[in-house]
């Protein structure tokens, strides 16, 4: 509306007098560069929402101990046994830990003035004074037990409300922040030391710390090796095999039989990667369990039944590999297909009639033009097998004996996975931080080999 | 006194005024269990019998509660730990959890449970029945974090006609258990016996020993039959021999054949198929099995087909067995008015009879001592003969944070070791190289 009204109101003035600042204002969206940054917004806020912050928590993940223990939110300060013996045995402070940490209960004045304070009935209040003021217990059950001798009987909650305010010592407590613990232990002993003050900080602290640790033991580690070596095999070999060699051929076999039972041909290898990942799996393990049917079918030949996939060491790379690669080729074998029919049939017909064998043409026709897809499907899917983690996980869970651990799979297995309920958050995320880091020089290492400049066609309209 | 404790009271004080008030109060308290299968149903269905005690009792002191009772239960441990801690992260923990003891430990310190003890007398029934051994393993620190909600112990089996094919009579078969607890009968034994049925043909090759096929607390038992300790004096302890001696002995089951080099990650159901139907000689089982054998698997003489003893020991140690109770803990809540009504929940599903129905069922041991008391428990000839036989001897695992680390590198040196990935000295080395690395002064290693 007010737009309208202002040319409306705008019409007297001479067309170059209005044009200029609308050009000046709008200018920068006739170049393609300040129109590509505006095309591109969403996919920006996508990334940076999906991609750029998983990998920037990541890292700040990795440099914590983060564990189910620790939890994420941050911690508490507690005061257990636990606790104590490392206030004794690291910081050899025996003597401030039996102070502080031996659980006593003392009625005197001050409780029982809280008690009244907090509307308890003065009968047990009383009865409180008469019978026990003065004494000292060591254990809370058996301080419990006498208030609930009381001629006056308190409910449970009552007796634990009433324990609570004559807690004269730290043992088994909890606490919010490093002030109220402070606050609580000067109330013990108010000579306290700073020295003393930082060890039972330090040591009754229950969330995580920044640390640098994950690294050094990812370093020491002699499973770090191993589970390298295994994600460099499991990679290279898919991708060489499957991924873009077992493509190459399908799009290359298709593009040289008739339209129709290509296509065919084509859905029946997409199949593994349409169906769900669970059924699929379920799939082959049918095939290969004791009793599926590989186990069933030899039987006949006098073959023993056995678990063909999780046999040996060879038997579970095969089985890993080809489920994964069959799910990876396809997506090799769609790109490479269209890529192949992209090149001017011309060029066909002119090898043939210059004589050309089949072999003559894929070599000097079809692949110097699938340079580019080769490319892209190589870096992409280097990339997605690094973290392929669902199909493994599914079949053989790394195993047997650790052999077909793959580094994604163990980042899950050491994030997510612990039979005492202990996830190591911060040790998981350090291994996924590699994991990050080697992709990302992967992709350069990538685009400097295929030299990715001389790929890309600069518009040739611009400003 | 301290935070921890005002808060509980303050809400204590708010939920006596409130039950005062003879309000109608409406709550869902929601359940999860792990690693419970068809025959566990109890470890929930008791909170919801609770549930409706508790709102009886409500209603005679004239008050109105109304309880919901949210169940889950979850086949497996792995999943069921990622989700409870997940949701715990996430701020939406259920109130109840039913889980292993060894949980306590870090969801203690991370603060995702809070302890019973802040709610319930422990020296009112039925809590002052439960076996005191069993009260110690729910706390942590002194503090008594849970309730016990089952007992087990894990017992190694003996297929009666396999070993009556090898030569031994009823007589002797008889008197396998106390020869077993004795030290007559040592693992060495196991191993020679597996061997002649497979040679003898009763077993096919590799189905002579066929212990349980994933990871889980029994293998614990073994390490403690070579001599190992799990824990001492509040630290962790790794026993390199031991250790060693204990992989060596599933390294030596495989090279002799009775045993699958394969084995592990065998599908669940075809193992009880398996070992119910007397296609395996010996293995290494729990109490709850006797349920999954008699009720699913359709083994129709249980006493009349399969012997049983505590696992045998090994060189340097004795003849033992694990007990692995869950526990009911409560998790820390926003509404502490619900946290008190979860405890008064799991505590009334701790009456004896209310407990013996699940350990009948999924033929776990009772938790207290009156349950001996109850003729469903006490005519159960199962239950008895276990209780006796296995318990006096079960050890438990630590109630200590780093304890998953150690699990875990504890069995992925025995799988490396077991499926010939390495030898027994190189997954005792790199075990070792793993823990220092991890856990530090944290652990004792000898």
């Amino acid at each position: 509306m007010n737009a309208s009204r202002d040319i409306a109101q705008d019409g007297s003035a001479p067309f170059k007098a209005r044009a200029v600042p609308a050009r000046r204002s709008l200018g920068w969206l006739n170049s393609s560069k300040g129109l590509g940054i505006v095309l591109l917004m969403p996919a920006l806020m996508l990334v940076v929402l999906f991609f750029l912050a998983p990998v920037v928590l990541t890292a700040v993940f990795a440099f914590t101990n983060m564990s189910t223990a620790t939890g994420i939110t941050g911690g508490a300060y507690q005061v257990s046994p636990g606790t104590l013996r490392v206030l004794s045995d690291r910081y050899g402070m025996g003597e401030l830990a039996e102070r502080l940490g031996q659980p006593t209960y003392i009625v005197d004045e001050e409780g029982l003035a809280a008690l009244e304070e907090m509307g308890i009935e003065p009968g047990i209040i009383a009865g409180l004074r008469d019978d026990h003021l003065g004494e000292t217990y060591s254990s809370r059950r058996e301080f419990e037990r006498e208030i609930r001798d009381l001629p006056d009987r308190p409910s449970t909650r009552t007796v634990k409300q009433i324990s609570a305010e004559f807690s004269r010592s730290l043992a088994n407590a909890r606490f919010r922040n490093a002030g109220a613990l402070v606050a609580a232990a000067e109330a013990i002993d108010p000579d306290l030391g700073d020295a003393e003050k930082d060890a039972l900080l330090d040591a009754t602290y229950t969330g995580w710390t920044w640390t640098t640790d994950n690294f050094r033991r990812l370093a020491s580690s002699p499973q770090t090796t191993r589970v390298l070596l295994n994600t460099v095999f499991f990679v290279a070999l898919t991708l060489t095999l499957f991924n873009t060699g077992f493509a190459m051929l399908l799009a290359i076999t298709t593009h040289y039989i008739p339209e129709r039972p290509a296509g065919i041909f084509r859905i029946i290898w997409f199949l593994p990667r349409i169906s769900p990942a669970v059924i699929y799996v379920l799939l082959w393990k049918w095939l290969a369990w004791d009793t599926g049917f590989i186990s069933a079918f030899l039987d006949n030949f006098g073959v023993r039944p056995r678990n063909w996939m999780l046999g040996s060491a060879t038997n579970a790379w095969v089985f890993v590999i080809l489920i994964n690669g069959f799910v990876g080729a396809s997506m090799g074998m769609v790109i490479f297909a269209s890529a192949i029919k992209a090149i001017p049939q011309s060029l066909f017909h002119a090898a043939s009639v210059d004589g050309a064998y089949r072999w003559q043409q894929v070599r000097h026709i079809i692949l110097p033009h699938l340079k580019w897809p080769i490319l892209f499907v190589t870096c992409y899917q280097t990339l997605s097998l690094l973290t392929a983690i669902d199909h493994i996980l599914l079949s053989t869970d790394g195993g047997p004996g650790g052999a077909t651990e793959v580094w994604s799979l163990w980042v899950y297995h050491t994030a997510l996975n612990n039979y005492a309920g202990n996830l190591q958050y911060g040790y998981g995320a350090a291994m996924a931080l590699v994991l990050v880091i080697i992709g990302v020089v992967l992709s350069l290492i990538y685009l400097r080999l295929f030299n990715y400049n001389a790929l890309i066609i600069k518009p040739r309209i611009e400003h | 006194m301290t935070k921890h404790l005002l808060r509980t009271t303050a809400a204590a004080v708010v939920l006596a005024a409130s039950a005062g008030a003879a309000s109608a109060e409406s709550v869902t308290i929601s359940v999860w269990a792990g690693g419970s299968g068809p025959n566990d149903n109890y470890r929930v269905d008791a909170i919801e019998m609770a549930a409706d005690i508790l709102e009886r009792e409500a209603a005679i002191r004239g008050e109105e509660l109304d309880i919901t009772v949210e169940k889950k239960t979850d086949n497996t441990w792995d999943d069921f730990k990622q989700a409870v801690t997940l949701a715990a992260e996430a701020g939406n923990a259920p109130h109840i959890l039913v889980t292993g003891h060894e949980d306590i430990a870090p969801w203690a310190q991370s603060g995702l449970i809070v302890p019973v003890e802040d709610y319930l007398n422990l020296d009112a029934w039925p809590i002052n029945d439960i076996y005191e051994n069993l009260m110690e393993i729910s706390s942590y620190g002194g503090i008594v974090y849970g309730l016990p909600q089952d007992a087990e112990s894990r017992p190694f089996f003996f297929w009666k006609e396999h070993m009556k094919a090898i030569g031994y009579s009823d007589a002797d078969l008889d008197a396998l258990a106390d020869k077993v607890e004795a030290g007559e009968y040592t693992l060495a034994n196991v191993l020679e016996d597996a061997k002649k049925m497979t040679e003898a043909g009763v077993v096919e090759s590799g189905y002579a020993f066929y212990p349980r096929p994933s990871n889980g607390p029994d293998y614990w038992q073994f390490y403690t039959s070579f001599g190992g300790v799990m824990e001492e004096d509040g630290k962790l302890v790794f026993d390199k021999d031991a250790m060693q001696r204990f992989y060596q002995f599933f390294v030596d089951a495989v090279e002799a054949g009775v045993t699958r080099k394969n084995h592990i990650g065998t599908p669940w159901d075809q193992w009880y198929a398996e070992v119910a139907s007397g296609k395996a000689g010996l293995w290494s089982g729990g109490t709850w099995h006797y349920a999954r054998y008699v009720n699913q698997e359709g083994l129709e003489d249980f006493f009349g087909s399969l012997a049983f003893s505590l696992i045998p020991a090994g060189e340097g140690g004795t003849a033992n067995t694990l007990t692995h109770p869950l526990v009911y803990v409560l998790t820390a809540q926003d509404n502490e008015d619900e946290v008190a009504i979860a405890a008064e929940l799991v505590k009334i599903a701790s009456e004896p009879r209310i407990n013996t129905l699940h350990a009948i069922k999924s033929a776990h041991l009772g938790i207290a001592k009156q349950q001996s008391n109850i003729d469903l428990y006490a005519s159960d000839r199962w239950a008895r003969e276990a209780t006796e036989r296995l318990l006096p001897h079960a050890n438990a695992m630590p109630n200590n944070t780093d304890f998953g680390t150690y699990w875990n590198a504890m069995w992925s040196g025995l799988e490396a070791a077991w499926t010939g990935q390495k030898t027994p000295e190189q997954a005792v080395a790199d075990v070792e190289a793993e823990l220092k690395n991890s856990l530090g002064e944290a652990i004792v290693i000898r």
